[in-house]
């Protein structure tokens, strides 16, 4: 028998990624680790976020942030990158945008450069290695904040 | 060579490894070398300078280097192309940045460099003045040799 209506769905979830209004909520990844870039969208991208742009350090990150700006909800930063590093360019990136909300990516052992970040206006930070459910929890209270 | 110097290195390893490959992993038996010694085909090198300085090689087969890459990627990996290499060299990150921190609660005070990807066939790494202690990891994908070689600035 064939039907002309859609299955039910059995899913009433809606994607952690998208916005009440239904479109999703654009993140900018800045990391100069091809890995960790890719890792980072993979995660997002599965639960419907949408990657806007992708930067590999800091100078370009901020860059990126003033070209996509208003359309841009989220940046993930790494901290150590060549060129110019995460802290720094989160810094002008606040000082561009008060209201931008930046999660910094870092590896364990960099507890005083976070606190600097969080100080300086860094909505949350990760510690690395990253997993599913610790990227989606930090961007999801981020979002939220 | 003191071997509170491996010890946090392996750890970290052994940590690292277990959470990004979800899998066992297997401490071996630690030795120790002075002479030169052959590097396995995929070698991560990092540079420590300050009170102590020297390096620490994760040195594995190409093919166990494929292997992780691919589990960390969750996608096959045919050969290690610049995404497999920047995945080993994101381990290698992971793993001295947890080593470091311990080491420097423990006092010691120094600074690191970048992680470098060496591959090639019938390498050696030779250490003037300073033994290298090894400890190798065992892994489903084969194994990874934690090498560190450091001493003390006098």
């Amino acid at each position: 028998m064939k039907t002309k209506t859609d299955f039910p769905t059995i899913n009433e979830r809606r994607p952690e990624g998208l916005k009440e209004d239904g479109t999703p909520y654009k993140v900018l990844v800045v990391d100069d680790s091809m890995f960790v870039t890719k890792q980072i969208g993979q995660i997002l991208t599965s639960e419907g976020y949408e990657i806007v742009g992708i930067a590999g350090d800091g100078q370009e990150g901020l860059e990126k942030y003033k070209e996509l700006y208003p359309n841009v909800d989220l940046v993930t930063m790494d901290i150590t990158m060549p060129k110019m590093d995460g802290v720094t360019a989160l810094e002008k990136i606040i000082e561009f945008d008060k209201k931008a909300r930046v999660i910094m990516i870092s590896a364990l052992g960099k507890q005083d450069l976070v606190k600097k970040s969080l100080l300086l206006g860094a909505k949350n930070y990760i510690v690395k290695p990253l997993d599913r459910k610790k990227v989606l929890e930090r961007v999801r209270m981020t979002l939220n904040q | 060579m003191r071997v509170e110097y491996i010890n946090p290195f392996v750890e970290a390893a052994f940590n690292v490894l277990k959470e990004v490959l979800d899998e066992n992993v297997k401490r071996g038996e630690l030795y120790l070398k002075s002479t030169s010694q052959p590097v396995l085909g995929v070698a991560a090198i990092v540079g420590l300078a300050g009170d102590v300085e020297g390096r620490v090689l994760f040195d594995m087969r190409m093919d166990t280097a494929i292997a992780i890459a691919s589990v960390m990627n969750s996608e096959k990996l045919e050969k290690l192309d610049d995404l497999g290499k920047a995945t080993i060299n994101e381990l290698a990150n992971m793993i001295t940045a947890q080593a470091v921190t311990k080491l420097h609660d423990l006092g010691f005070k120094f600074d690191l460099t970048p992680p470098s990807i060496i591959t090639g066939e019938n390498m050696e790494v030779t250490d003037q003045g300073v033994e290298a202690l090894i400890v190798p990891i065992e892994l489903p994908q084969g194994k990874i040799e934690i090498n560190v070689a450091v001493r003390e600035r006098t």
